[in-house]
């Protein structure tokens, strides 16, 4: 059966249907994720903002990506910086949950973080593609470790629940068999001379030999089980040394089956842009970031700074804020000019005296929903028992995701894996449970891809971004529409004040995103202040 | 501050506590779900169990007793179109997958609204009809994502 008795009978409006899939599980995956374009990062090195005038300043409103970049630059430049931050450290969604934080989020439900030492779960980004350049060049700059982030890890599993009794399938069959499969229905139709119109003769024989190669085909062209297809796939019995050396081929799962499970849609995961290799994670948690930019800013930045009110005159803003510790009198701050980097949900609620094509676009991105959970275990069974060292299973269950650790490999003692990365609906129903009632229903349905689970379980964590206090929301979900509508307005700087972030930029959802914009916006307010000169 | 400290014996009691308790994980299902429902699965999210709301660097609009809540279509204007970040539920129904916008019918639409409307302190007597939810403006399909 592995040469499928449907794969004879496919007809080639049905084939190109099929091939049409692939561009299509990209494409799926690029609006699953909401993460977007495969832009290349605008970043052009480091920024040149020679020539500040004498004594100008510039407020800073949040501490997160976009907010500390503009700082550090901006310091750098000659400019009087002051950062109001939210909450008591730096870096915003740049964090990193490890054993012994706390964590509050709106409602009031604490979380407390049981991990063991060195252990932890990134709520927000945890990735890092090597053309982030502004991303690269910071985490060079502050001198923090890189690893590797295993997008695609050929031994972890796509699972879908109602197909192959709910077992999930190894990324490596499923892609080789997939890939079999279409390889030789294209060479069948290829022989058959169904393409003569759209390929020549000679080409069809390179194209012939490339199936070959590219699908892993026999001398017939057929995908069958063989030493061929094993050397993707994977051996029953692998290949040994000594009297156990023979190996024994395994066997192809049938077209049908991977169509029908819908598992291809999980082939291309890696082939976007953003999620092609190499990407990296800082050693220690994406939130060393903040930590690092935290410590070398210092006193620039003012921590439990809730923002009320900013203002603008002629000559600079004013923005008043109190202490969300000791909350006592209003104070304010003022500068010549302000960059805001405050999601727009809550800057949306912040009386600001800008124009209102500024203040249209702050209200009309929504914010999306997700949720990360990071999961304890008493040991590292996904290593121990299934042989998965890092990078990520796909599942059809409400977790969507789950992440293994992309370090620390074959240390004895506890693990940490991310439990579930969910958006859209799914994270919405999950947002609006306790955490304990979502760290039970990520254990529960995690299980049914690894039953160790229930035996290895010890504590967990579940940040849903809707309820994040600094942030009321993922990331801006712009379409289109909006973007044409609302965007340029949104950068366009209104008198004294620009906006920043990655709700700013095309990378909406990264870091990259953030810091770009960050870069274009400063720019853009340092040509003003040098125009204005030393009147400002 | 109530300190969550989840452990394998408080999850095992757990597992038994929701094993009944419902899930709507995709639109198949979220189309069945009354304004109870809706409320519970979705709404509570950022409005909180009781519509109290909450407040951080910004807030969510505490829904009980809510003078606002007099206007039955700021209410449904809010749910179609979002406000201030929130994400609307007035789109069409879409394409089969469990991303982007989540939508809700007219009738469920008003179902959500005379909910809010008559709970958490609220007894705003007249009812809204699905009729009325569906003359209001809906934002258009061409808005949905992906960006």
């Amino acid at each position: 059966m592995e040469n499928g008795e449907d794969s004879g009978s496919v007809s080639r409006r049905e084939l190109l249907r099929m091939i049409g899939a692939t561009a299509g599980a990209t494409a799926m995956y690029q609006a699953m994720s909401s993460l977007g374009l495969a832009a290349e990062s605008p970043y052009e090195g480091p920024i040149d903002l020679q020539g500040a005038p004498r004594g100008a300043s510039v407020l800073i409103l949040g501490a997160g990506m976009a907010g500390l970049t503009a700082a550090y630059e901006l310091r750098n430049a000659g400019y009087k910086v002051q950062v109001l931050e939210y909450n008591a450290r730096a870096g915003g969604r740049n964090w990193t949950l490890r054993g012994g934080d706390r964590y509050t989020e709106l409602g009031g439900q604490t979380q407390q973080c049981e991990f063991d030492k060195d252990l932890y779960i990134n709520p927000g980004p945890w990735r890092i593609p090597y053309h982030h350049h502004g991303m690269m060049h910071y985490t060079k700059l502050l001198k923090i470790p890189l690893e590797p982030f295993f997008q695609v890890n050929y031994n972890a599993y796509l699972h879908s629940s109602g197909a192959f009794g709910g077992k999930p399938q190894r990324f490596r069959e499923v892609k080789a068999d997939y890939q079999g499969h279409v390889a030789e229905l294209l060479a069948k139709a290829t022989r058959q001379n169904s393409l003569d119109a759209a390929v020549t003769k000679e080409d069809q024989e390179k194209l012939l030999e490339s199936l070959r190669h590219w699908g892993a085909l026999d001398s017939d062209y057929s995908y069958v089980s063989s030493d061929a297809s094993s050397d993707r796939r994977g051996y029953e019995k692998k290949p040994g040394g000594g009297l156990s050396a023979r190996p024994i081929p395994s066997k192809p799962i049938a077209l049908h089956d991977i169509l029908d499970s819908g598992l291809w849609s999980g082939v291309a995961n890696g082939d976007t842009f953003d999620m092609q290799t190499a990407l990296f994670q800082p050693a220690g948690g994406m939130g060393r970031i903040g930590e690092a930019f935290g410590k070398e800013l210092g006193p620039l930045i003012r921590y439990n700074a809730k923002v009320t009110d900013i203002r603008q005159d002629d000559h600079g803003v004013s923005v008043t804020f109190t202490d969300v510790q000791n909350s006592g009198a209003p104070q304010s701050a003022r500068a010549d000019w302000c960059l805001c980097t405050i999601p727009l949900p809550i800057l949306a609620q912040i009386p600001m005296n800008v124009g209102q094509s500024m203040a249209s676009a702050i209200s009309a991105v929504p914010y999306a929903a997700a949720i990360k959970a990071g999961l304890q275990f008493k040991r590292r069974f996904w290593e121990q028992d299934e042989n998965i060292f890092g990078g990520i299973t796909y599942t059809d269950l409400p977790i969507m995701n789950i992440g293994y650790p992309n370090t620390g490999f074959q240390s004895g003692g506890k693990g940490v894996l991310l439990g579930a990365y969910m958006w859209g609906l799914r994270a919405m129903e999950f947002t609006a449970m306790t955490p304990p009632e979502r760290v039970q229903k990520v254990v529960d349905y995690g299980s049914q891809i690894h039953p160790q689970y229930r035996q290895e379980f010890e504590n967990g964590v579940a940040v849903a971004w809707h309820r994040v206090p600094f942030t009321m929301g993922c990331f801006g979900q712009w379409t289109t529409a909006t973007r044409a509508k609302h965007y340029d307005d949104l950068c366009q700087i209104d008198g004294r004040i620009a906006l920043a972030g990655e709700h700013a930029s095309f990378i909406g959802g990264w870091q990259e995103g953030a810091v770009t914009s960050a870069l274009d916006a400063i720019g853009r307010l340092h040509q003003r202040a040098v125009a204005q000169g030393e009147r400002a | 501050m109530r300190g969550v400290a989840l452990s394998a014996a408080l999850l095992l009691f757990m597992l038994g506590a929701y094993a009944d308790s419902p899930m709507f994980t995709s639109r198949a299902t979220l189309g069945s779900l009354n304004g109870e429902q809706i409320y519970e699965h979705i709404c509570q999210g950022c409005h909180m169990p009781g519509g109290q709301g909450a407040v951080g660097a910004g807030s969510y609009p505490k829904l009980a007793a809510n003078k606002k809540l007099a206007s039955w279509a700021y209410v449904a204007l809010t749910v179609l179109d979002g406000r201030n970040g929130m994400p609307p539920f007035g789109y069409p129904a879409a394409r089969g997958m469990n991303s982007g916008p989540a939508h809700l019918s007219d009738a469920q639409i008003a179902d959500v609204v005379n909910y809010v409307r008559s709970h958490f302190g609220n007894a705003y007597k007249a009812k809204v009809t699905p009729e009325e939810i569906q003359a209001l403006p809906h934002p258009a399909a061409e808005l949905m994502g992906p960006q």
